[in-house]
């Protein structure tokens, strides 16, 4: 069942979304940058892809239908260096992802964070910290 | 009688021996020209003093060149190790110079022109009008190749040392064999540009011409096709790689613009980090295109778009 949380961040929240870089490649501008958005669905494809990895995940609308929606992240090597591999998130997985909605309300996001069904949690954001 | 000379003479060869010894030590390990490893750190104002008393990128690089009596050859013997995978150390935002205050505007002393131009691009990038050249896979470009996050390798040889970006597959040749650039009737834009170095100790000196305009990242300046760049690479310790670079560019740049980059080595200790190819072609959910009005956005997506029934 879909659940979608639109909310503003808090400026705490904010500021520490500024302390690392956004899409490096190309601009994040088609995003939101001050909301976020949440849903819970079933993983359809994970997109492994350079320069943007693509986690595609199927919610059921309140009447039954399917809208599969986009979640945009790094390519391959910063994901992993998130600690996100292919294998995480294979066909059925259930999640609940948060990002940052797309202005023209397309059904998309920049990909900010994600729960499993099991607890385990992974931030693409990661990617860019040194370990 | 016979036993005495004999340890005489043995001990003659055993300190003419030791003597050498830190000879051909030293003979292993490349000697510190004046930008060498055992010169003392300059000062970020001392690094932007030394910019403005050369007046083009040839003359700073002539100059260090000329310090480091030409410099040496690398050889197997003495050939830095600059293994692994690194990536840029951490700043926030995108900023060219690592230096440039948090929320602040660029370091960099800019002509009004191009002044103006980079406050439209800040400001227009405020109401979500912003496009990069690279969207399309396009090479960020030197100088911008600086600043980007990804991946890095940096191969080392004699004659050559490979300067790997994981973006876009994009790799810098810098020859050190002794060769020098092109001749100039003969010198076109691109998007690394040509060049040369020299081998200061273990400090690489690069001279970088021939280059395409671009910018240096978004929300920073422009630069013009007359930017050239000297960068001064070295280790700093077993974890990173530091490089000074001046970048002259008279349309843009009233006194050549200094900046202190690092390159982070990463922990990789099941040696699963690769650079791999890169194709924005490879998957058309990552297709954008620059709207009239110099926005980006995305060309179509194989998942459900906006306004479609599932």
């Amino acid at each position: 069942m879909i659940k979608t949380t639109v909310t503003a961040l808090l400026s705490i929240g904010a500021l520490a979304m500024l302390a690392v870089p956004g899409l490096a490649h190309h601009s994040g501008a088609m995003f939101e940058q001050v909301k976020t958005i949440t849903i819970e669905g079933v993983v359809k494809e994970f997109q492994f892809t350079n320069p943007h990895s693509w986690l595609l995940v199927n919610v059921t609308n309140k009447d039954g239908s399917v809208t599969t929606w986009g979640f945009e992240a790094e390519g391959p090597s910063t994901l992993q260096r998130a600690g996100i591999r292919r294998s995480d998130f294979m066909p059925g997985t259930r999640l609940k992802i948060t990002g940052h909605p797309m202005r023209d309300g397309s059904p998309a996001a920049a990909w900010v964070d994600a729960i499993r069904a099991d607890g385990k949690r992974f931030d693409p954001r990661e990617g860019f910290k040194v370990k | 009688m016979l036993r005495g000379t004999t340890t005489t003479v043995l001990s003659i060869v055993f300190l003419a021996a030791a003597a050498l010894l830190p000879a051909c030590s030293r003979a292993n390990t490349p000697p510190a020209g004046t930008a060498g490893a055992q010169a003392p750190e300059r000062t970020r104002e001392q690094m932007i003093d030394l910019g403005r008393q050369h007046k083009t990128a040839s003359e700073l690089y002539q100059a260090l060149r000329e310090q480091a009596k030409g410099g040496q050859r690398l050889t197997s013997n003495n050939q830095p190790d600059w293994n692994g995978v690194y990536t840029r150390a951490p700043i926030p935002g995108f900023a060219f110079d690592p230096a440039q205050p948090p929320n602040g505007l660029p370091t960099a002393k800019l002509t009004p022109e191009f002044h103006a131009k980079m406050l439209k691009r800040i400001a227009d990038a405020k109401q979500g009008i912003e496009w990069d050249p690279i969207s399309t896979c396009s090479p960020p470009g030197h100088p911008r190749w600086l600043t980007e996050p990804f991946l890095r390798e940096f191969i080392v040889t004699p004659d050559q040392t490979w300067l790997i970006n994981e973006m876009v597959n994009d790799i810098r040749r810098i020859y050190t064999d002794g060769r020098n650039h092109v001749p100039e009737a003969d010198r076109y834009p691109l998007y690394n540009g040509d060049s040369i170095g020299f081998w200061d100790g273990q400090k690489l000196v690069i001279h970088t011409n021939q280059l395409q305009a671009g910018i240096y990242q978004r929300s920073q300046p422009d630069y013009t096709d007359q930017v050239e760049t000297v960068e001064i690479w070295q280790k700093v310790d077993d974890k990173a790689l530091g490089v000074d670079v001046w970048v002259y560019d008279p349309p843009s740049l009233e006194e050549p613009w200094y900046a202190k980059q690092s390159y982070v080595k990463l922990n990789d200790p099941d040696k699963n980090l690769r650079i791999r190819y890169w194709n924005c072609a490879e998957n058309q959910n990552n297709s954008v295109f620059q709207t009239d009005k110099g926005a980006t956005e995305f060309r179509g997506f194989t998942f459900t778009r906006k306004g479609e029934k599932p």
